[in-house]
């Protein structure tokens, strides 16, 4: 046997040892992740005479095309809101200068991290009703008058569940980046008398966007597979996208026009993906 | 030494069968509160009635996908061409009872048990359009109803077409949860279709006719112009917490919820109930025996006493506020005045009769919840 082919073997022992260990992760991916997708294309675009059709999605479009803008709109909003608390809790944990404030929001912001979507859907139903507790409070404090107080059980009450219950998570993933940061950076620009936001905008979150853009990425994708929460607040019309979809399975039974709509909503979550992958692309070639 | 010890165990076991040698098999759709009233409440009493049966209640879940996994499990040992079924006593929704009669899958029993003559409502003949007669005997009906806040609404609209002036004199003050949000609020979208486009008994009793279409839009484009002046709420609970904390006088709800919730003290005491001309839907959940039920005599025996006066109005109107299955004059007697007030003050069995109305046939329904999005939603 020559050196060479004797190596070329080695390289196969290696590749099949390879190919077998990730075997069983590869099969698991398949069954469950792949092949459910597979069925789901398909049924979405069979007719129910077996044929190709796109008759689902022209429902999907006729029926669930608002649902499908105000999904976006509404995870577009909540994302842009996400950001925006989370850069300023952890630019605050990073710069702040009173240390017990810092320990005192490093420790309750974290809490709405382990609370379910589903449970949090219900804090916000009784929370932002008409007569619920925000309007008691702010009523009762004189802010607004009784006759002005409204519901907030629509789009914005959505919102608003959303960023409570995910700026927390993005900000975990932003406070630690900035806390990675050389502190020196910070340090010469408050010497040279950067304030802190300035400090915060021009220093700090350059170095950060990577994680902040993963984090909001990934909250993107997770609230739009949400369904407690719009079923909660709001289950008419306008809604999300996964309250139609369960609509038509629970009470229809009509799994096409669902799917169809499960691979629009795919598409949206698409757009997140690329975002995510062209980042950690980008960090793997940069390092 | 072994088989000593061996033979307690084995005389145990006889034993166990010798005074329970029979399991008389009950499946039901429906809530948890379904299975629960079934072994908690008739079991024992069956059980005490007949030494040696067992009682097993097994439940599959709510709403109509509850009711077609009985179905599937039926279709399965008839395909099967097996003798003897499993199940003994079967609770289903209408709709699938309209299919297992179709399919031959249930016994016809109601001329067998005496508590048959004590039906009179049109729901224990047909089901959805279905001829069921015979069948199927109502274990209970629950119905969809208006509750109102009688501070804020003195005189409540008697009928849809008052309600459509009431709204627009009081706007925002009349809430429902569209038809994603549960059946109160599709309910109430079949009751107004059934009072605007004039054809009430043809979507009750068919035949079905595509032609309906058109009226059917019409009826749901006035719905549009009425849900500018209406709040909507997000569920059945939905509409009662709204209508608890005040922020809106009136709803359709599930009158059963409804006393529920009152009775556990999350509904404020003062709202009251009232059914409009020309009605609301509600529905039954019906009492039925396989066609090859391994125990049939004593599933008659069972649904005797389930459907008896005694239990009707101890079981189903008492403990779980459903309206009874079997006429209310028969349970009336055996009730004392304060239950009997309790379920009928705000509607009248008269009037119960006169407004409780079936849901659409099922073609029909489709096609009224399809049109609310296409036509309402838009």
């Amino acid at each position: 046997m020559t050196s060479s082919a004797h190596a070329s073997a080695q390289v196969l022992r290696g590749r099949g040892a390879a190919l077998a260990l990730i075997a069983p992760a590869l099969a698991v991916v398949g069954i469950f992740f792949v092949a459910p997708l597979a069925m789901s294309v398909v049924v979405a675009f069979r007719a129910k005479d077996g044929g190709f059709t796109l008759e689902h999605f022209a429902k999907s479009f006729d029926l669930y095309g608002t649902d499908l803008l105000f999904t976006l709109a509404i995870v577009v909003v909540s994302t842009l809101l996400i950001g925006i608390v989370a850069i300023a809790i952890a630019g605050y944990l990073t710069l702040g200068e009173h240390p017990r404030t810092v320990a005192a929001l490093r420790w309750l912001y974290r809490w709405p991290l382990f609370i379910p979507f589903v449970v949090a859907g219900q804090l916000m139903r009784t929370f932002l009703a008409k007569n619920g507790m925000l309007n008691h409070v702010l009523i009762g404090s004189g802010l607004i008058e009784p006759l002005s107080a409204q519901s907030l059980l629509d789009w914005r009450g959505i919102v608003i569940a959303f960023v409570w219950k995910q700026a927390p998570f993005v900000t975990l993933l932003l406070a630690g980046a900035m806390a990675a940061l050389e502190p020196q950076h910070i340090e010469a620009a408050r010497n040279l008398g950067a304030r802190r936001l300035a400090v915060l905008i021009d220093i700090v979150l350059p170095q950060v966007r990577g994680t902040l853009l993963v984090g909001l990425v990934l909250s993107f994708v997770t609230m739009l597979s949400v369904l407690s929460v719009p079923l909660m607040i709001n289950p008419n019309s306008p809604t999300m996208v996964t309250v139609d979809v369960a609509y038509r399975i629970s009470t229809h039974a009509d799994y096409p026009v669902a799917n169809a709509l499960c691979i629009l909503s795919l598409l949206l979550a698409a757009v997140g993906a690329v975002f995510y992958l062209r980042h950690a692309a980008a960090r793997v070639e940069a390092t | 030494m072994k088989s000593r010890m061996l033979f307690p165990v084995v005389l145990v076991a006889f034993a166990g069968t010798v005074f329970a040698q029979t399991t008389l098999n009950v499946i039901t759709a429906g809530d948890q509160n379904m299975v629960d009233y079934v072994n908690n409440y008739l079991a024992p009493k069956f059980e005490a009635a007949n030494p040696g049966v067992k009682v097993r209640a097994v439940g599959t879940g709510p709403g109509d996908a509850g009711s077609q996994k009985i179905y599937e499990k039926l279709s399965a040992q008839q395909k099967a061409n097996s003798q003897e079924w499993d199940v003994d006593v079967a609770v289903v929704h209408q709709l699938a009872s309209a299919t297992m009669v179709n399919e031959k899958l249930l016994m016809p029993y109601r001329n067998d048990v005496s508590v048959g003559k004590l039906v009179s409502r049109d729901t224990a003949k047909n089901a959805l359009g279905a001829n069921v007669d015979g069948y199927v005997l109502p274990m209970f009906h629950s119905q969809i109803v208006f509750a109102y806040n009688p501070d804020l609404v003195k005189n409540p609209p008697k009928s849809f077409q008052e309600l459509n002036d009431w709204v627009k004199k009081n706007p925002k003050q009349f809430g429902y949860n569209g038809v994603k949000g549960g059946m109160s609020g599709v309910g109430f979208v079949t009751g107004w279709v059934s009072a605007y486009s004039g054809m009430g008994d043809k979507l009750e009793k068919g035949p079905y006719d595509p032609s309906a279409a058109p009226a059917i839009d019409k009826a749901l484009s006035g719905l549009k112009e009425f849900n500018q002046y209406v709040v909507m709420t997000p569920g059945n609970a939905g509409t009662l917490d709204m209508l608890n904390r005040g922020e809106i006088a009136m709803g359709p709800v599930w009158v059963d919820m409804f006393y529920t919730w009152q009775a556990d003290g999350r509904m404020n005491p003062k709202i009251k109930l009232t059914l409009p001309s020309p009605g609301l839907p509600g529905q039954p959940m019906y009492y039925v025996i396989p066609a090859r039920a391994a125990h049939a005599a004593l599933a008659k025996k069972f649904i005797e006493l389930a459907e008896s006066p005694e239990v009707q109005a101890d079981g189903i109107i008492k403990q779980f506020n459903w309206y009874p299955g079997i006429d209310p004059q028969y349970v009336q007697p055996k009730l004392d005045q304060a239950a009997w007030n309790k379920l009928f003050t705000d509607i009248s069995p008269a009037d119960l009769s006169k407004y409780g109305r079936p849901f659409p046939l099922s073609p029909y329904f489709k096609e009224i919840t399809e049109g609310y999005e296409r036509v309402v939603l838009k």
